[in-house]
C-alpha cells in the first residue's frame, strides 16, 4: 500500500512539472490574446474582463501559474478563438472520438499480440516463427503515415469504405444498429493503420518476453510433469513474461491520447490530433495548451497504472517493496 | 337597394375581369416578378420561372460551423450563407440579372435630388412565427444597424456622405429613407439588410445583449425572420436544419406558395475535399465553390449528377506590399526594405514578371482569367478594357529595375542575386492563407518567377485570421497574397478597399489623409462616383480608378478563378450565378425533380 | 561470427542509400526546385525498348508526353519523337556535397524533353529529383537530431551514473518528466509558436534542435545503467585507487563501455527522427517552399483531386522504406551483438 501511495505521490509531482514547463510555455509565447479577444463583438466586454481577471497578466509568473492550476483544477482551461466557445467542451468530444479509436486499435492489437507472440516463441526458430518474424520486419519499417495514405489510396480506389469523417449524414435518424454499423464502417481504416502501425512490435516484444520464460528451469520441470501445453504457454510461460509486458501495456495506455495524431489527421478522423494541429496553425493557444495538457495527464496516468498493474500481478515486487 | 345591389354586382364583375386579364398578361408575360394578391390581406410576390413540385430535403455542405445567426454579427462565410437563407432584405439584386427587384419593399420612388427613397412595404406579410411585418420592424432593424455599441458590419455602408442615412415612417407600409447626399449605388443599398423582428430583438437591444443574441443554439421560438426557410434544429458539430416558412411571401407563378423544399439542411465538412467527398457519396446535393482540381476529379465521374461552370466570377486574388507607415518601430532591415516597396518601378517589375498564364494554368487549370485590374471579365458592365494587359516580360522587369537603381551580380555557384542600390539582396517574404491551397499555389509560383530576377522569396503560409491580423492590425510582414470576392458587381461594394481610409485598403489600411497623390485622387474618384446617379458617369469615374491602379501597381493583380459548381440532377430550377450565393440564390425555387429514388427523402 | 557478418551487411547498405541521397545532385538528372509549367502532374514516363514500330533499340527511350486535347491534365505520349536516354550526360550545375561543383548526371535526355521518371508535381517539378534531394533533408535532420540527443543523453547519463547521490536522483527525476511529455505535441506547438518567418536553413536547424532536445531521456537513462555497472568493476576501482581523475576514468574506461549502447540507440533514434522531420514538414510546420523533405513531399496528397487523380505522388512514401529496413535491421545486429542487451520495454522501438 505504502509503495502504491508513494508512486501515486510521484505522479503527482510528476503532472505538477509537467503543467509548470506547459504553462511557462504558454506564458512565455508572444502575441496578446486578450486584445484580439476585444476586438470580436461576440464575446461581451464581461467574458473579456472575466478571463483578464483570470489570467492575471499583470501579476507576477508564480502568482499566475497557481491561479491558472486553480482555473484547470475547476475543468476550465480557458477560450478558443477559432471555435468561438471554452476549450473544454471542445476538447472532451474530440477526445472521446479519439479514444473510441485508440482503445478499439490498443485491445485488437493485443488480442492480436499475445497468441501470435506465444505462438512464435513456441516455435522458435522455425518456418512460422520465421514468417510471422519476417511480416513484423516488413511492417515495422514502413513508417505510420505511410500506412494511413496507403489504406487511405486504397479506400478511394476500390470504394470499399468511407473515406473520412466520423458518420455518415443523417446519422441521426437511423436505428441504433445502423448506427453502429456506420460508426463501425468509418472506423475500420484508421484502427487498421493504428493495428498495423503496434502490432509489429508488440508481437516481437511478446515473442521476446515468451521465449526467455520458456527457457526458464521451471517451466522445463513442469513439461516433465505433463501439463499440458496450453496451459503451459497461457497459464505459466506467459505470467512468468508478464513483467515487460506489463509496463508495455501501460506505456500503451499513456500514449492514448498522443498515438494517432497523424492517423486521424490523414483519415480526417474528428479527434485530438486534428484539433491540435488546426489550433497550432491558427494559434488558438488555449485549445493547444489544453490538448498537450490531457495528452500528459494520459503518459502520466499511463505510468501510473503500469506500476499498479505490476505491483498487483508481480508478487515479487510486493515482497521487494515492503522490505524496503 | 337594388340599385346598389347591381352597380356593386356590374362593379365586381368589372374588376375579376379586369384582375383575369391582368393575372393573364402576368403569366404569360415574362421578366420582372409582379405583386399577386391571394387574399385582401397578403400582397405577395409571384416569381418567374418553371413550376416545380413540393416537398424534398436539399442537403448543402458549409465548410465550417456558423458562428451565429445574427445579421448584426455575422462576418464569417458559414454564418452569412446559412442568414442568408433564412432572412430577407426590402430591395433585392437578382444574383443572375444582377439588377434589383422588389422585395419586401414593393415599390420605391427616389426623389428628384436623390436625397429621399420613398419604400412601400408590401401589405399583410407575416414573420416566420406569424407575428405581422410592419414599418416598425423596418425603422428598428435599421436603427440597429446603425447603432455604433453594436458593431454591425454593415453600418459603414449606411454612412453617405459622411453622415448616417436616417428613417422614417409616413405610415404602417411607408418608409422614407433620408441621405445626406446623393447615393450613386441608389436602391442597391438595401440588398443584404435582413428585415429583424422587433417583436422578439427589441428587448434585448435595450438589455444591451442584441449582440450576443441568435447564436445557433438559439431555441426556434426565438427566433423568426422573413426568408425562405427557418430555424428547426441545430446539432453543434454536425449540421444545422432548416424547414420551409409556411408564412413565405413568395409564390410561383401558378400561386403556390414557396418554397418548394421542406428541409435545407446544412452539413458542417471541415475542409473543402470533405465536401467533394460528401458529394461524390451523394450524401449532399449540392457543391458550390469548387476548386478547379476536384471540379476536374468530379467531372470525370458525373454519375447521378451534373457540373457546372459558371463562367468567371467577381473574386479577384492580388500581391500586396507593406506600404504602411510604421514611424520608428521598423528594425533598419524592414525600411530598407520599405524602400524597394515604395517605388513604383520595383512593382511594376514586380507585375511584369509574374506568369499570369502559368498562374491560370496551373492553379485554376485553365479555369480562370488572368488579372491587370481588380475588375474581373465577368464584371462587364465595369470593367475596363483600355488597360493594357501586358504580357509577362522578364526584360521589361529587368529594364524597370535597372531604371530603379538596381543591379545584379551572380555569386560562384551561378546564382544571381538582385541588388538595391545600396547593395543589398533583395529578400522578402510573401504571406498566404495556410488553408487556401490556390493562393499558396500563386505564391509558390510568384517565388520563382522572382527567382528568375534574382529576388530570394520565402512563402510563409499563416493562418488567415493571423495573416489578417498582420497586415491590417499588427502590420508586421513584408507583402502578402490575398483574394477578395466583391458581393456585388458594383464598385461600391469595393469603397474599403479603394479609400486610403478604409480597412481593407491592403497596403496601407486605414490612413486618417491619404499618403500619395495618387491614393488622395482615387479617394476623390471614389467619393464622386458614390454620389454620382447615372450609369456613364460613374463608368468614367471608376475606369480612371482603374486606370490609377494599373499605372501605380500597389496591389500586383494575379488572377480569377470561375465560378465551378456541381449538383445532383434530380435538383431541378438549378441556375448557379456568379454573384454570393451562387447556388442557394435562388433556393426558394429548388425542387426535386419526380422519380422513384426521390420520393421519400 | 554471421553476427559480424550480418552487421557489415546492413552497414553497407546503409552507406550505400546514404551515399545515393548524398550524392543527389549525381543520381537525380534535374534541378529539384526547377519547375516545368507546361508539364503539371504528369504522371511517370515509359522507358522503352521497343518502339511503336515494333523495332528494337539498344539505347532506352522515352516519347515525351504531352497534354491530350482539350484537357488540362490527362497526357498521352507523343509517338512522333523519340527520345534517347543519355547516361553520364551532362545536366544542370550542382554541388556535390555542397563542395565539388559538378555538371555530371547519371542520366537524363535533351533540354527540350525532360525525362519524368517518377512524374512531376503540381509545378512540374521532377519527383525523382525532389525524393532524392529530399533525402538529404529528411535523413540530416535525422542524423542531427539523433546526434544531439545521444550527446545530450550520454552527458547526462553519464554523470548521474559516476556522481550518483543527489545529483543522479535529480537528473533522472528530470528524465521521467521528459519522458512523460507528449513530445510529438510540444515539437509542433514550439515550433509554430515561433517567429514564422524563418529561413529554410533556420527552420531545419530548428526542427533539429528541438526535436534533439526533448528525446534524451531514454538514451541517458540506459548510458546511466552502464555506468552503474561499470562504475563498479575491479578494473575501474584499481584505477581509481591508482588516483585516476574523474575525467580520466569517464573517458578512458566508463565512455568505450557505453559505446556499445549508444551505438544501437543511434540505430534506433535516427529513423525516428527522420518520422518527426517527416511528420511536421507534412503538416506543414518543417522545411518550406521550395525546398523538398520526405514529408512535405507526401503532403499534397492531403487533398482529395491529388490522391484520387495522380497516385505517383504517393511514391516518395516507398523511397523511405529502404533506408528504415537497413536501420532496423542494424539495429537488431547490433543488439544481437551485444549480449548484456535484453529487449526489455524500454530499450525498444516505439514511435511515440
Amino acid at each position: 500500500m505504502r509503495y502504491f501511495l508513494r508512486r501515486a505521490l510521484h505522479a503527482v509531482f510528476l503532472l505538477f512539472g509537467v503543467s509548470l514547463l506547459t504553462f511557462l510555455f504558454s506564458a512565455l509565447t508572444p502575441g496578446n490574446y486578450f486584445d484580439e479577444m476585444r476586438l470580436n463583438p461576440q464575446i461581451s466586454k464581461a467574458t473579456v474582463a472575466a478571463l483578464r481577471a483570470q489570467y492575471q497578466l499583470d501579476r507576477p509568473l508564480p502568482v499566475r501559474y497557481l491561479h491558472w492550476l486553480n482555473a484547470v483544477a475547476h475543468g476550465e482551461l480557458g477560450f478558443s478563438f477559432a471555435y468561438n466557445s471554452p476549450v473544454g467542451p471542445i476538447l472532451w468530444v474530440r477526445a472521446r472520438n479519439t479514444l473510441l479509436l485508440t482503445i478499439t486499435a490498443m485491445l485488437l492489437a493485443w488480442l492480436l499480440a499475445l497468441p501470435l507472440g506465444v505462438w512464435s516463441a513456441s516455435r522458435l526458430g522455425r518456418a512460422p516463427d520465421r514468417i510471422l518474424s519476417g511480416t513484423t520486419a516488413t511492417l515495422l519499417v514502413i513508417p505510420e503515415l505511410v500506412l494511413a495514405l496507403g489504406l487511405l489510396i486504397l479506400a478511394v480506389r476500390t470504394h470499399w469504405f468511407p473515406t473520412g469523417g466520423l458518420v455518415s449524414v443523417g446519422f441521426e435518424s437511423v436505428s441504433p444498429l445502423q448506427k453502429l454499423q456506420d460508426l463501425a464502417s468509418h472506423m475500420v481504416l484508421p484502427v487498421t493503420a493504428l493495428v498495423l502501425g503496434t502490432l509489429p512490435m508488440l508481437v516481437r516484444h511478446v515473442r521476446a518476453s515468451v521465449a526467455e520464460a520458456l527457457q526458464a528451469p521451471f517451466l522445463r520441470a513442469a513439461v516433465g510433469h505433463g501439463i499440458p501445453r496450453r496451459k503451459l504457454l497461457y497459464g505459466y510461460a506467459l505470467r512468468a513474461a508478464a513483467n515487460p509486458l506489463i509496463s508495455l501495456f501501460g506505456f500503451s495506455v499513456g500514449t492514448l491520447l498522443s498515438g494517432s495524431l497523424l492517423v486521424e489527421v490523414v483519415m480526417s478522423w474528428p479527434g485530438v490530433g486534428p484539433l491540435l494541429v488546426e489550433a497550432i496553425l491558427a494559434r488558438d493557444l488555449f485549445v493547444v495548451i489544453g490538448g498537450v495538457l490531457l495528452s500528459m495527464i494520459f503518459l502520466v496516468g499511463g505510468n501510473l497504472l503500469a506500476d499498479a498493474l505490476l505491483y498487483w500481478a508481480d508478487p515479487r515486487i510486493r515482497t521487494a517493496a515492503s522490505a524496503k | 337597394m337594388r340599385k346598389e345591389r347591381s352597380y356593386t354586382r356590374r362593379r365586381r364583375f368589372a374588376l375579376s375581369l379586369v384582375l383575369t386579364c391582368a393575372s393573364t398578361v402576368a403569366l404569360t408575360a415574362k421578366g420582372l416578378p409582379r405583386p399577386r394578391q391571394t387574399n385582401a390581406q397578403e400582397e405577395l410576390l409571384a416569381l418567374p420561372g418553371e413550376i416545380g413540385r413540393s416537398g424534398g430535403r436539399l442537403v448543402v455542405s458549409l465548410r465550417g460551423e456558423p458562428k451565429t445567426l445574427n445579421p448584426l454579427t455575422a462576418v464569417d462565410a458559414p454564418s452569412r450563407e446559412v442568414i442568408g437563407a433564412m432572412q430577407a432584405d426590402l430591395v433585392h439584386i437578382n444574383r443572375s440579372t444582377q439588377l434589383t427587384e422588389p422585395a419586401l419593399a414593393k415599390s420605391w420612388k427616389i426623389s428628384r435630388d436623390g436625397l429621399q427613397y420613398t419604400l412601400a412595404l408590401r401589405p399583410g406579410l407575416r414573420f416566420s412565427d406569424g407575428h405581422p411585418l410592419d414599418a416598425d420592424d423596418v425603422l428598428f432593424s435599421f436603427r440597429v444597424y446603425l447603432d455604433e455599441s453594436i458593431h454591425a458590419p454593415q453600418r459603414d455602408l449606411l454612412i453617405v456622405g459622411g453622415k448616417p442615412i436616417t428613417v422614417r415612417k409616413l405610415d404602417p407600409q411607408t418608409l422614407v429613407f433620408q441621405f445626406a447626399k446623393p447615393y450613386g449605388v441608389e436602391e442597391r443599398l438595401f440588398d443584404g439588410f435582413a428585415i429583424l423582428p422587433r417583436h422578439l430583438l427589441e428587448k434585448p437591444y435595450q438589455e444591451g445583449k442584441l449582440a450576443q443574441s441568435w447564436a445557433p443554439s438559439t431555441p426556434a421560438n426565438e427566433w423568426a425572420g422573413l426568408g425562405p426557410f427557418r430555424l428547426k434544429e441545430y446539432v453543434p458539430g454536425q449540421k444545422l436544419v432548416l424547414e420551409r416558412n409556411p408564412y413565405y411571401w413568395k409564390t410561383d407563378m401558378k400561386g403556390n406558395r414557396l418554397p418548394y423544399l421542406d428541409e435545407l439542411v446544412f452539413l458542417f465538412v471541415p475542409s473543402a475535399d470533405a465536401q467533394v467527398l460528401r458529394f461524390q457519396s451523394g450524401e449532399t446535393d449540392i457543391i458550390t465553390r469548387l476548386g478547379a482540381e476536384n471540379f476536374s476529379v468530379l467531372s470525370r465521374q458525373q454519375r447521378g449528377f451534373t457540373m457546372a461552370d459558371a463562367g468567371p466570377g467577381l473574386e479577384y486574388n492580388f500581391l500586396f506590399f507593406n506600404l504602411n507607415d510604421l514611424g520608428e518601430k521598423p528594425s533598419a532591415d524592414f525600411t530598407r526594405k520599405q524602400e524597394w516597396f515604395r517605388n513604383v518601378k520595383f512593382r511594376q517589375a514586380v507585375s511584369a514578371a509574374v506568369d499570369r498564364d502559368a498562374i491560370v494554368r496551373l492553379v485554376y487549370q485553365g479555369r480562370g482569367s488572368a488579372l491587370w485590374g481588380p475588375v474581373t471579365p465577368g464584371n462587364r458592365r465595369w470593367v475596363n478594357a483600355a488597360i493594357p494587359h501586358a504580357p509577362r516580360s522578364l526584360e521589361r522587369a529587368r529594364t524597370l529595375l535597372k531604371e530603379a537603381g538596381f543591379s545584379w551580380s551572380t555569386a560562384a555557384n551561378g546564382e544571381t542575386t538582385l541588388f538595391d542600390p545600396e547593395g543589398k539582396p533583395v529578400e522578402f517574404s510573401i504571406l498566404t492563407s495556410s488553408s487556401n491551397a490556390d493562393r499558396t499555389k500563386m505564391a509558390t509560383l510568384i517565388q520563382d518567377d522572382l527567382k528568375q530576377l534574382g529576388m530570394h522569396v520565402q512563402v510563409v503560409p499563416l493562418e488567415f485570421r493571423s495573416l489578417l491580423d498582420r497586415a491590417t492590425q499588427t502590420k508586421e510582414y513584408d507583402a502578402g497574397i490575398l483574394g477578395l470576392a466583391s458581393f456585388d458587381a458594383d464598385p461600391n461594394s469595393d469603397m474599403n478597399v479603394w479609400l486610403s481610409s478604409g480597412g481593407l485598403h491592403f497596403w496601407h489600411p486605414s490612413q486618417s489623409h491619404p499618403s500619395t497623390t495618387w491614393e488622395a485622387e482615387i479617394d476623390r474618384l471614389m467619393e464622386q462616383q458614390l454620389a454620382t446617379a447615372g450609369y456613364d458617369q460613374r463608368r468614367k469615374l471608376y475606369d480612371r480608378v482603374q486606370e490609377i491602379l494599373a499605372q501605380n501597381q500597389p496591389m500586383i493583380f494575379l488572377a480569377s478563378p470561375d465560378i465551378l459548381v456541381g449538383a445532383k440532377n434530380s435538383i431541378a430550377n438549378f441556375h448557379p450565378a456568379v454573384l454570393e450565393p451562387y447556388v442557394l440564390w435562388n433556393v426558394e425555387q429548388l425542387y426535386i425533380r419526380n422519380g422513384p429514388e426521390n420520393a421519400s427523402r | 561470427m554471421t553476427q559480424r557478418r550480418k552487421l557489415t551487411r546492413w552497414l553497407i547498405v546503409l552507406v550505400f542509400l546514404h551515399g545515393v541521397v548524398a550524392a543527389a545532385g549525381f543520381f537525380a538528372p534535374y534541378d529539384p526546385v526547377e519547375q516545368d509549367r507546361e508539364r503539371p502532374y504528369l504522371p511517370p514516363m515509359r522507358i522503352h525498348l521497343i518502339d511503336a514500330y515494333g523495332h528494337f533499340h539498344l539505347r532506352p527511350f522515352f516519347y515525351p508526353l504531352r497534354l491530350r486535347k482539350g484537357s488540362f491534365d490527362q497526357y498521352e505520349e507523343d509517338t512522333a519523337s523519340a527520345v534517347p536516354l543519355r547516361f553520364f550526360t551532362r545536366g544542370a550545375d550542382y554541388r556535390l556535397l555542397r563542395l565539388v561543383p559538378s555538371r555530371l548526371h547519371l542520366f537524363g535526355a535533351t533540354v527540350a524533353a525532360r525525362v519524368y521518371l517518377l512524374g512531376s508535381d503540381a509545378y512540374g517539378r521532377d519527383q525523382l529529383s525532389r525524393i532524392l534531394y529530399g533525402g538529404q533533408v529528411s535523413l540530416l535532420a535525422g542524423l542531427l537530431g539523433a546526434g544531439v540527443t545521444l550527446l545530450l543523453g550520454a552527458l547526462i547519463g553519464m554523470a548521474a551514473g559516476y556522481y550518483g547521490g543527489w545529483r543522479d536522483d535529480l537528473l533522472m527525476r528530470a528524465a521521467e518528466l521528459f519522458l512523460a511529455l507528449p513530445w510529438l505535441y510540444l515539437l509542433f506547438a514550439l515550433r509554430a509558436f515561433l517567429p514564422l518567418t524563418v529561413s529554410p536553413l533556420e527552420a531545419f536547424l530548428l526542427v533539429v534542435v528541438v526535436t534533439g532536445m526533448v528525446g534524451w531521456a531514454r538514451p541517458a537513462r540506459l548510458v546511466r545503467g552502464v555506468v552503474l555497472s561499470v562504475k563498479e568493476l575491479d578494473f575501474v576501482r584499481a584505477a581509481r585507487g591508482f588516483g585516476a581523475s574523474d575525467l580520466y576514468l569517464l573517458r578512458s574506461h566508463i565512455l568505450p563501455e557505453t559505446a556499445n549502447v549508444l551505438l544501437t540507440q543511434a540505430a534506433i533514434l535516427v529513423p525516428q527522427f527522420v518520422l518527426a522531420e517527416m511528420t511536421l514538414s507534412f503538416l506543414g510546420l518543417g522545411v518550406p517552399e521550395p525546398m523538398s523533405s520526405w514529408g512535405n513531399l507526401l503532403a499534397s496528397l492531403q487533398q482529395y483531386s491529388v490522391l484520387v487523380s495522380y497516385w505517383w505522388m504517393y511514391l516518395p512514401a516507398l523511397a523511405i522504406v529502404p533506408f528504415f529496413l537497413g536501420y532496423l535491421g542494424l539495429a537488431s545486429a547490433l543488439q544481437q551483438r551485444s549480449s548484456a542487451y535484453k529487449i526489455d520495454g524500454e530499450s525498444g522501438w516505439s514511435p511515440t
